[in-house]
């Protein structure tokens, strides 16, 4: 591209820089405060409205939730939902939307129609429950996993992104005597991958997030996921006082703030680790994904 | 409520963009042009794709049509230990409750307002940002900025209502001092009704506008860049050039996201405004999803949420139909 | 899609067969463990596992064999719909509130009615008659309630402050607005700086709920002079009472902010030194006490509790939350003959013992907790020993008592937490009744939520000073047109019935 040096220019440089700096401070600030909340002494949050620097840096919260096995343990319960439950999306997806990449595929728009359908109706809570324990997946990990096996959405996005391959790879490797098994596998996969793994992290983020299925489905709290144990810590002060049973609180007293900003700050480290990694692929693939031309 | 949970991780922005797509994308050539004959053959030719697709399709009438009967019980007074068949048939009962509900009309504004608010001033900011990141020179300033501001969207929404009333409370919050120091008052921002909607598209500009870029810059990137060179062997400056070639190449973008949002006008998100309602402000605050909430899950009236719920998602096809259909007179693709 | 619809009925009848069969509840021999499912919420993240000692001892005390279906307490309401609609009831469950889904359950025949049967047990039979009507649903009893205690309710305020303005101990309502404006403008904290206020009210609306009691302000609904049931906000005392919290707001006797504040910040103010008192349940007292020590390194007892203060209708107190946080409850689902339920009921009997109530509450004797030099009770506080009878406490009713307030017991009670046991004691006497707790309106099942809503928010608004008492008056107008006169006549009704 050509610069453009005039002053103006210059200028514009400049402001945008400082722009997106503040805009990114201010982002920023309140993250700050949770990680130096998780850091700081209960006195300091009992008694400071906010703060980013910490008086006297302690690792207590952190030695707490180590303490027990309990987070390490949900921990790795969701890493594992993750992991797999990623594949299985990708598996169903990718398996789904080759076909209907193929716009002269009979029948093709029939299905289609069909998944857009599931984006806007919905049957509800009970009898998603009612299928699941039907199925005989209460309380084992599938029922985290299969129930949400292929977002509509990134259905879609994978399919586009086929759509957009060149006919023609696919048609002389047809013709060299390959399956459409073989096709999907060495020549349509490999050059996938920004796809997958833009799609990729989108199911895994979900995983990652998720909770309401697993309060519902399962019952063993040694299967409980990290966001599970997260959540009751976190809205377990939050429900303190209004719904409160004070009974309770003489027995397990709601944890304290900094331990609640440690498991915070936990929850979300994972994802940020990841996430630079594949933000290079991830943008591309959305993009060939979504938008056409 | 859970359901959303599902498939509410990524913006609305990425997701309905590419539904839009596959709308969009029918082919003629599928039209019943041929002939049934050779139709099965061609069936019969791609066999191996249709067994691909088994366990997608059964997974969609497994998981998602199955459960779908369950919208039937908008039509009854459904009580959990009957279940669906021995529970109550009440016909439209629990519509007519609805809308002869003296609340219908303050919901609906409301839940309108809100909404109207947000493609105003939440839906440019993504745009906006996205330009402005475009413009960065240097890849690594720019890398790091983007991997700051999707921080956001990943923190809990719990956490930012409760660092919202740190900041803006009365009671010593960083807001207020300041507010005091300026002006020598303080503003009592979580308590006047005033106040309420712009908290809440504050809130949703904080979470959600770097996450919201993804799209855009997907679409950015993929501008030709001999465009930008041949404009500028022309003459035009930084700035005629994003009127004119870089605007131009997310227009379509734009509007397929405003279409899809129109569909969910309805359906403002529902933990952000319960952790942000209270006495003082519930008469702009109440919306669709919180009123559900307290009518129905809270006192257990399923029958009642659903049939709301349906309403709202008849409501929602009905929009988006209508918006599409404008977007077609003024010479867009629209989705269809 | 079309193949969907075809599949529909099948895959339908598949999933409808595979949930008829349930639990294989069989009873084992007469002798053996009694097989027992209990669906019960956890307030933690981690509660009692299959391999605790403690549910070891539970079962060999009580002879049965549990599964213990926990649930986190955020979202035990939805599990327990859940677990309606999907045919597949524990043999015991806890029902949290009396909500609709919970009397609709009832009246649909899914539990056991224990009313007649509660006699025959030893625990049991010593049940509160005026908790057990308030747990009742159309006049019958199909639980046990999990006791609190019904006279929970006082003030709790910073001694030390009250000492330095040089004021005693608050009896009357006007003593009591005394102290807050002494602690409000008299520098209770002798920092020489106007830097405290007296009372902190959060978004939650239960202290005003306690201070109308004050004042004789029925407890929601009480008889007019016609001896017809009217809404507590109907009568001159509420009003009355409204106004005194009106004074205390204009006067900024109470945090400005009150109404947006989030309760889960309720402590702050008092942990940064900025007021001291709070009405609430009494046990704030001795709560923020321990705070106060714990993260604040006091080592004198700084905090008093009283229960309430007189008014000129005489000395009354709100009950608390009727005297019971929800109830256990036998499904027939689970139970299927009156021999199961019968041996369900043991089993909540039994559970009611001390020693199960100490088992649940502070573990085994040597694991768990140990007597300390003054043979006081001194219980672990490693997290790893505590996991091992986490919220195992959900299971407890405390029907005769809740052994922590058993004077014989060994534990270590400071004088304050003596003197907040004499306060839960002395409401005991004071505590006004709600007429209506057992009675069940359709219209309030239906539109309650929305009703309630309206006059809480009157209140709060016609104490910042937004609506006049015309305007309040609007609010109730509004309440009884929208619901509100079929709900009271509904309450008449069934008041006459049972009176």
């Amino acid at each position: 591209m050509i610069r453009d040096t005039s002053m103006g220019s210059r200028i514009f440089d400049t402001l945008n820089i400082l722009f997106l700096s503040a805009f990114a401070l201010l982002t920023v600030l309140p993250f700050l405060y949770i990680i130096a909340g998780s850091f700081a002494s209960e006195k300091q949050l009992a008694t400071e409205a906010f703060f980013v620097i910490p008086k006297e840096v302690s690792l207590d919260s952190y030695r707490y939730i180590l303490s027990s096995n309990t987070i390490p343990r949900s921990a790795l319960v969701s890493i594992g939902v993750t992991l797999f439950g990623t594949f299985v999306n990708l598996f169903f997806t990718v398996t789904m939307a080759y076909p209907l990449s193929k716009k002269r595929l009979p029948g093709r728009n029939g299905i289609i129609n069909m998944v857009i359908f599931t984006m806007i109706f919905s049957g509800g809570l009970i009898p998603t429950f009612l299928v699941v324990k039907g199925m005989g997946l209460l309380d084992r990990y599938a029922s985290l996993i299969l129930p949400i096996a292929i977002s509509p959405f990134n259905l879609i996005v994978v399919k586009s992104f086929f759509q957009e391959m060149p006919e023609e790879l696919e048609e002389s490797a047809i013709i060299d005597g390959c399956s459409r098994y073989g096709v999907l596998w060495r020549i349509v996969l490999p050059l996938s991958m920004p796809v997958l793994a833009a799609v990729g992290l989108f199911y895994a983020v979900g995983h990652w997030n998720s909770f309401f299925s697993a309060l519902i489905y399962l019952s063993s709290p040694k299967k409980w996921p990290l966001q599970v144990i997260l959540r009751q810590m976190v809205m377990l002060a939050q429900f303190t006082a209004a719904n409160m049973d004070s009974f309770d609180s003489d027995f397990v007293r709601p944890p304290e703030q900094s331990i609640k900003m440690a498991v915070i700050v936990l929850s979300v480290v994972p994802i940020l680790f990841v996430y630079p990694f594949i933000q290079r692929h991830f943008t591309k693939g959305v993009m060939i994904g979504a938008i056409k031309g | 409520m859970s359901e959303n949970d599902y498939c509410g991780h990524f913006p609305i922005g990425v997701s309905m963009a590419t539904m839009s797509t596959a709308i969009e994308t029918i082919d003629p050539m599928d039209l019943k042009t041929e002939s049934g004959k050779r139709r099965i053959a061609r069936m019969k030719k791609e066999k191996s794709l249709y067994i691909l697709m088994i366990p997608g399709i059964l997974y969609f009438v497994i998981f998602k049509y199955l459960p779908m009967w369950g919208l039937t019980i908008a039509f009854q007074n459904f009580q959990p230990i009957l279940g669906f068949l021995k529970s109550e048939w009440v016909g439209m009962e629990n519509f007519r409750d609805f809308f002869s509900s003296p609340d219908f009309f303050m919901i609906f504004r409301n839940t309108l307002v809100l909404s109207l608010l947000n493609i105003i001033f939440y839906f440019p900011m993504p745009i906006v940002l996205a330009l402005l990141l475009n413009e960065v020179r240097q890849a690594a300033f720019k890398r790091a900025i983007q991997t700051i501001v999707y921080i956001p969207h990943f923190i809990s929404i719990v956490v930012v209502a409760s660092l919202t009333y740190v900041l803006f409370t009365t009671a010593g919050g960083a807001v207020n001092i300041l507010m005091e120091r300026l002006t020598g008052e303080t503003i009592n921002f979580l308590g006047s009704p005033r106040w309420f909607r712009p908290l809440i598209i504050g809130q949703t500009i904080w979470k959600e506008t770097g996450y919201g870029t993804i799209i855009f810059l997907a679409a950015l990137a993929g501008v030709d860049q001999n465009l930008y060179e041949a404009a500028a062997i022309d003459g035009a400056g930084r700035f005629k050039q994003l009127i004119h070639i870089t605007l131009p190449s997310i227009a379509n973008v734009i509007v397929i996201l405003l279409i899809l949002r129109m569909g969910q006008v309805l359906d403002n998100g529902f933990e952000q405004i319960f952790l942000m309602t209270n006495a003082l402000n519930r008469n702009v605050a109440e919306v669709f999803n919180t009123y559900v909430y307290t009518v129905g899950i809270t006192q257990g009236a399923f029958s009642y949420s659903t049939a709301v719920g349906l309403f709202k998602s008849v409501i929602g096809v009905i929009l988006v139909l209508g918006t599409n259909g404008i977007a077609k007179k003024f010479g867009h693709s629209g989705l269809y | 899609m079309r193949k969907a619809v075809v599949l529909l009925p099948m895959v339908l009848a598949l999933v409808l067969s595979c949930s008829r069969d349930g639990k294989a509840a069989a009873s084992a021999g007469a002798e053996g463990p009694y097989p027992l499912s209990i669906m019960v919420m956890t307030i933690s993240g981690e509660p009692m596992g299959d391999d605790s000692p403690v549910k070891k001892y539970i079962e060999e005390y009580t002879n049965t064999s549990l599964d213990i279906i926990w649930v986190p307490n955020t979202t035990y309401e939805d599990k327990m719909n859940i677990t309606f609609a999907s045919g597949d009831l524990p043999t015991i469950m806890v029902a949290p509130k009396k909500t609709s889904s919970v009397i609709n359950a009832a009246r649909n025949g899914a539990f056991w009615d224990i009313t007649d049967y509660l006699k025959d047990y030893p625990n049991l039979s010593k049940a509160n008659p005026q908790v057990l009507n308030n747990i009742s649903i159309d006049g019958r009893v199909y639980g046990v309630y999990r006791a609190r205690e019904l006279g929970r309710n006082g003030i709790s305020f910073r001694r030390d402050w009250l000492d330095r303005v040089g004021l005693d101990t608050p009896e009357t309502i006007d003593d009591f607005y005394q102290m807050l404006r002494a602690f409000t403008y008299g520098d209770p904290d002798g920092n020489g700086k106007d830097d405290t206020y007296g009372m902190t009210v959060t978004k939650w609306t239960g202290p005003w709920d306690v201070m109308k009691m004050w004042f004789g302000a029925p407890n929601e609904w009480g008889e007019d002079s016609t001896g017809n049931l009217v809404a507590d906000f109907e009568t001159r005392e509420y009003m009355d009472a409204l106004k005194f919290f009106r004074k205390l707001y204009k006067e900024g006797l109470v945090n400005e902010d009150f109404a947006m504040m989030e309760s889960s910040k309720w402590q702050e103010p008092y942990l940064s030194g900025k007021a001291g008192v709070v009405v609430d349940v009494a046990d704030f007292s001795t709560t923020l006490q321990g705070e106060f020590e714990t993260k604040l390194g006091f080592e004198e007892i700084v905090w008093d509790v009283v229960g309430s203060v007189e008014g000129d209708k005489g000395l009354h107190n709100l009950p608390f939350a009727g005297g019971y946080n929800g109830m256990l409850v036998i499904t027939k689902n689970g139970a299927k003959t009156e021999e199961d339920m019968k041996k369900a009921l043991a089993f909540l009997d039994k559970m009611n013992d001390y020693e199960m109530q100490i088992a649940m509450m502070y573990g085994l004797e040597g694991v768990h907790y140990t007597f300390d030099e003054n043979g006081f009770y001194d219980v672990s506080t490693d997290k790893a020993v505590k996991a091992q009878y986490d919220s195992a406490a959900q299971m407890g009713m405390g029907i005769q008592g809740d052994f922590r307030y058993d004077p014989d017991q060994p534990i270590d009670r400071d004088e304050l937490v003596l003197k907040r046991n004499a306060v839960y004691k002395s409401n005991l006497d004071i505590v006004v009744g709600d007429p209506c707790a057992s009675f069940t309106s359709d219209t309030y099942a239906k539109k309650g939520a929305q009703l309630d809503k309206i006059i809480e928010d009157a209140r709060v608004q016609f104490v910042v000073g937004l609506i006049d008492e015309a305007g309040f008056n609007d609010a109730v107008k509004q309440w009884r047109s929208q619901g509100g006169d079929d709900i009271k006549g509904e309450y008449n009704a069934l008041y006459k019935q049972y009176k």
